[in-house]
């Protein structure tokens, strides 16, 4: 039974007369890491917001179609979204960062230990123990988005959303990312992703979403980013972009491995 | 483009945010028309050079200036006149009604006359291909657009200096490239260029020069080109290398290009000289 499921989901912000979203189908079943890919403007953002449920309940508009999410049951594993302004997901409530990834676990009703075990774990997860004692009011931009995808990963999200949880961050940080992306869905976590971190994805996505102007062009395994098309739409990995544009001939190579089996051939 | 051209200088600049040390002990300077990369892990200390170009903060100990201008004895209005900046999340910081009217806010400040005002606005919006948009209300375009205008608005105060951090953050290969460009033109006129960012693809197309911070230290300060080939000098600094220069590496082309379409090229020569791949 998948997690999320949008039925022909359309959907209009406030004001507006074309739909953000047009016709969208898409289910996403536990453990499965689904990757959002489009250009500025394309809806992988807006879809977020809408399996969040946040559009249109918090940011107003209009929908059509069927959204549908199924938790772990017993109102245990909800779904957590990472937005792509980690300042505006601070509490505002918290003096330190521990308190700050507690915040959320807290809100869930959860035991006192349960709390602090996972607020550590989630700490451990993204390499930032050592920020524990810090004031999030005086944290980098890229230790800021660490801290709010620990908050959210601690409170053990069912479905996870993310909208460009890599941008601020340094290879490292980035590289945590997507290895704790990997863990959750082995942990049955789903995981849908909005990202302009192409080539992170052979190695992180089973699927990967190609969005244009809020409508799903295509939907497929990784491979998907090394098609004519998808590189037309300048979308494709680096390797298949470079391999593309020196007239190599297709099928292009996804990733630096694929080049170099392919070369040494 | 820019109205002076001036040399950016950092003499043994120290800073801390209160008892946390943020910058040891840094020196660099740049010269007019210098595309310089700022790298570095996350804390390194980044964020706080372009806020000391800025003249947001002023250093606890050391100079840093702007030409003959020391920024110590400056607001960050009056360091407008040399400095043009983009800060993080500069999408969230528009507040006029037009894109027009947010990117000729800095000029307007400057006390420029009228003709003046809507040339260099013009001019920034052009450059930034935001002239289609310039009626539209920021907030009904998406962050990637109202990020561009930010750009545009510093390049309206036709600085000598352009600090950016993290230009490419939400951006797909389409308005990179517009940044891009941008950039390199502003360099061209003699604008010194320093962007603060993990975007080591983008920083391979545009910048030259790269300066690396490792816990408020500069750690490295050479050509970008020697740093992105070297993954044993990459590693210890928190850096990986973008995909087009691991490719680069890993098939050994000739020259280790690291911009992409150099890799391409490249890549284009090698297997023409070898036959069919």
């Amino acid at each position: 039974m998948a997690r999320l499921t949008l039925e022909r989901v359309s959907f209009w912000y406030p004001a507006m007369g074309r739909p953000a979203l047009r016709d969208v189908s898409l289910a996403a079943a536990p453990g499965e890491v689904i990757a959002l890919v489009g250009n500025v403007g394309a809806g992988a953002s807006t879809l977020l917001l809408v399996a969040a449920d946040l559009a249109p309940r918090v940011v107003g508009g209009k929908i059509e179609g069927r959204v549908n999410f199924r938790g772990r049951g017993k109102g245990e594993g909800g779904r957590g979204i990472v937005l792509p302004t980690p300042w505006t997901q601070l509490s505002g409530m918290a003096f330190t960062v521990w308190d700050e990834v507690a915040f959320g676990p807290a809100n869930l009703g959860w035991p006192r230990e349960r709390i602090a075990g996972a607020v550590d774990r989630s700490l451990a997860a993204l390499d930032i123990g050592t920020l524990a004692a810090r004031d999030p009011a005086t944290l980098s931009g890229g230790e800021l988005q660490r801290v709010v995808v620990a908050g959210i990963v601690a409170m053990e999200p069912a479905l996870l959303l993310l909208d460009e949880p890599t941008a601020e961050l340094d290879p490292e940080g980035a590289g945590l990312v997507w290895r704790l992306v990997r863990a959750l869905a082995g942990d049955g976590c789903s995981i849908v992703v909005a990202t302009s971190d192409l080539d992170a994805l052979p190695e992180v996505a089973d699927r990967v979403v190609w969005m244009e102007d809020g409508v799903v062009r295509r939907i497929g395994a990784p491979a998907l980013l090394a098609e004519e098309s998808v590189c037309e739409a300048g979308l494709a990995t680096t390797v298949a972009d470079v391999w593309r544009t020196a007239r190599l001939g297709a099928p292009y190579p996804l990733t630096v491995a694929q080049a170099e089996r392919r070369w040494r051939q | 483009m820019a109205a002076v051209n001036a040399e950016l200088r950092f003499e043994h600049v120290s800073f801390s945010y209160g008892t946390v040390p943020a910058l040891r002990d840094v020196s660099f300077s740049l010269a007019p028309g210098e595309r310089a990369a700022l790298l570095g892990r996350n804390g390194a200390g980044k964020s706080t050079v372009l806020r000391l170009v800025t003249g947001l903060v002023h250093p606890a100990e050391g100079t840093v200036s702007v030409g003959d201008w020391d920024t110590r004895g400056r607001a960050p209005e009056s360091l407008a006149r040399r400095v043009g900046s983009v800060f993080q999340h500069a999408d969230q910081q528009l507040f006029a009604r037009s894109l027009r009217d947010d990117v000729a806010f800095g000029p307007r400040a400057l006390g420029l006359a009228a003709a003046e005002i809507a040339r260099r606005v013009d001019t920034a919006l052009a450059a930034l291909e935001l002239t289609a948009h310039a009626a539209e209300h920021p907030y009904d375009l998406p962050p990637a657009f109202r990020k561009l205008a930010a750009l545009a608005g510093a390049l309206a105060l036709e600085p000598a200096v352009l600090v950016l951090d993290e230009p490419t953050a939400g951006l797909d290969r389409p308005l990179r490239a517009r940044v891009a460009r941008a950039l390199a033109d502003s360099a061209a006129a003699g604008v010194v260029v320093l962007v603060a960012t993990h975007d080591l693809a983008f920083a391979a197309e545009v910048l030259e020069r790269s300066l690396v911070l490792d816990r408020g230290r500069v750690a490295w300060d050479a050509p970008l080109a020697a740093l992105l080939t070297s993954s044993e000098r990459l590693a210890p600094l928190g850096l990986a290398p973008p995909a087009g220069a691991a490719l680069s590496a890993a098939l050994d082309l000739p020259g280790r290009p690291v911009r992409e379409r150099d890799v391409a090229h490249a890549l284009a020569r090698v297997a023409a000289a070898r036959g069919p791949v």
